[in-house]
Parts: structure tokens; C-alpha cells; sequence
């Protein structure tokens, strides 16, 4: 069977532990496939794979420079990752300030014999 | 998949779900390769395929910045549509010489190609082992062939 494509969503992108090493290698800046290779200790064939995987989805982007393509990070097409999370956000505050509440009300009673 | 059977060689095997006649097409005919070879888009500034032994074949790809890469040979043996042998040579590595090799088998509409580089010398294939539009060609032979059999 001819491989399907891979599904062109950021969540499954980087839903791949070795393409989150890849984004985080490109955070400092642009890179040749041949740097992140020795930055990672992959195979080259397996960093290029991952680099097509991210540029089809638009969280990196390339150009030429002479024979080399250097990569960088698209940050911005990380938004839908990021609204999704944001929704968690508050419930996650909630919860800590209940914590909070509750660690207080402990340290309290503590202080009153 | 990609594979370095020695120091020498790469190989790497693709199935697409296509008749082999296309596939064997797509990689030797002039209005295909146009379409396929270059392996982020670049603009192709020459295609000239003359399949037969003894026929040369001369690709160059403009990328976005200026640079030309130039990809020329002379094919050793044409079998369509099962496997073509020809002589490769990327003229912005003086050095890396080599022969490549098609062969292609179909099983149940499903075709798998074998193709192979061999280099002259290790220098060479270390060369391309550390570009990375080798695979990117193929992917786009893919695309390319899934958008054929859809039209």
C-alpha cells in the first residue's frame, strides 16, 4: 500500500516526540538540515521526513541558500494549539487557587491550637 | 524508505498505488519530470530527456535564491517500463559521480520502485546524503500520480 498522507494538523505534527525536538532545535533561529542532525543525533533521512511532516502543516518554513534549504519556525501557525489550550487555562487557575484556598485554611488552623 | 547498503550507495524503495507504465512514465518523460523533479517547488529551467541508450538527459532547477543546479547523464539501458540505468551527475559537486538505477515491478495495481544511486567514491554520496530533497522527489512523484489517477 502507497503511505497516506500524513494528516495536514498541527496536532498531529507535533504530537511526534521527535518533531517537538525539531521545533525546539529552530526556537534559537534558522537551521540547515545537517545542523538539527547533529544537534539531535538523528539520521538525516528521519530529520528531513519530520521537516516535510512540519512544513506541510506551516510550523516551519524554508528557503534556499545556495545548496543548502535552511528551516525556520513559523510560531505563529502554533495559534490553534495554543487557543485550544487556553481553554484549560482558567479551569487549570481554578483548580490552583482551590489549592491555594485550601493549603491556607491548613496553614490556619496551624496557627490557631 | 531509505536505506545505505555500504558506503557507496543509497537506495531507497517507494510503492505508489499507480500502473507501472505511468510510474515508469513519470520518471522518463519530459512533461512529468518537469513536474516532479524539482523537490521544494524550484522553478526548472531545463528538462531535455532523450530515452535511449546512448541518449543524454540534462535537468537544472533554479532555487529561490539564484542558485542553479545542474543534473545531467547518459542512459545505459532502457527497459520500459520496468528499469532504466543511467549515469548521474550533479555538477555542483565535481566529485560526485554516479550510476542510478530504476526497476520497477507491479502487483495488484500497486507498483514498487527500487531506485538506486551508486557513487564513485564515498565523498560523493556523502554529499547527497546530506541534502535533503532526496526523498522530497518522490513524495512529489506521489502527489503527482495520485493527482493523475483522480483527473
Amino acid at each position: 500500500m502507497a503511505r497516506s498522507s500524513t494528516t495536514a494538523d498541527v496536532f498531529n505534527a507535533i504530537a511526534e516526540a521527535h518533531r517537538r525536538d525539531i521545533l525546539d532545535a529552530l526556537i534559537g533561529g534558522e537551521k540547515a538540515v545537517g545542523t538539527i542532525v547533529d544537534d539531535l543525533s538523528m539520521s538525516q533521512p528521519q530529520v528531513s521526513k519530520h521537516l516535510r511532516v512540519l512544513s506541510e502543516v506551516g510550523l516551519v518554513a524554508s528557503r534556499a541558500d545556495g545548496r543548502r534549504r535552511l528551516y525556520r519556525l513559523e510560531p505563529a501557525r502554533l495559534r490553534p494549539f495554543h487557543e485550544w489550550l487556553a481553554k484549560y487555562e482558567q479551569a487549570m487557575h481554578d483548580r490552583l487557587d482551590r489549592v491555594d484556598d485550601y493549603l491556607k485554611d491548613l496553614q490556619r488552623q496551624g496557627e490557631t491550637p | 524508505m531509505i536505506e545505505f547498503p555500504n558506503e557507496l550507495e543509497i537506495l531507497i524503495t517507494r510503492e505508489f498505488e499507480a500502473p507501472i507504465q505511468l510510474v515508469f512514465d513519470v520518471f522518463t518523460q519530459e512533461e512529468h519530470v518537469r513536474n516532479t523533479f524539482a523537490p521544494f517547488g524550484e522553478e526548472m529551467k531545463v528538462c531535455s530527456i532523450d530515452l535511449r541508450v546512448g541518449g543524454d538527459y540534462h535537468f537544472v532547477m533554479v532555487t529561490d535564491d539564484g542558485t542553479e543546479m545542474s543534473f545531467r547523464g547518459t542512459y545505459l539501458e532502457v527497459e520500459p517500463p520496468t528499469r532504466s540505468v543511467q549515469t548521474w551527475l550533479f555538477e555542483g559537486w565535481p566529485d560526485a559521480e554516479a550510476v542510478e538505477t530504476m526497476d520497477l515491478h507491479e502487483t495488484d495495481g500497486v507498483t514498487t520502485l527500487a531506485w538506486k544511486l551508486a557513487f564513485k567514491d564515498q565523498a560523493g554520496r556523502d554529499h547527497m546524503t546530506k541534502y535533503d530533497g532526496l526523498e522530497a522527489n518522490f513524495d512529489n512523484v506521489e502527489r503527482y500520480l495520485r493527482s493523475l489517477l483522480v483527473a
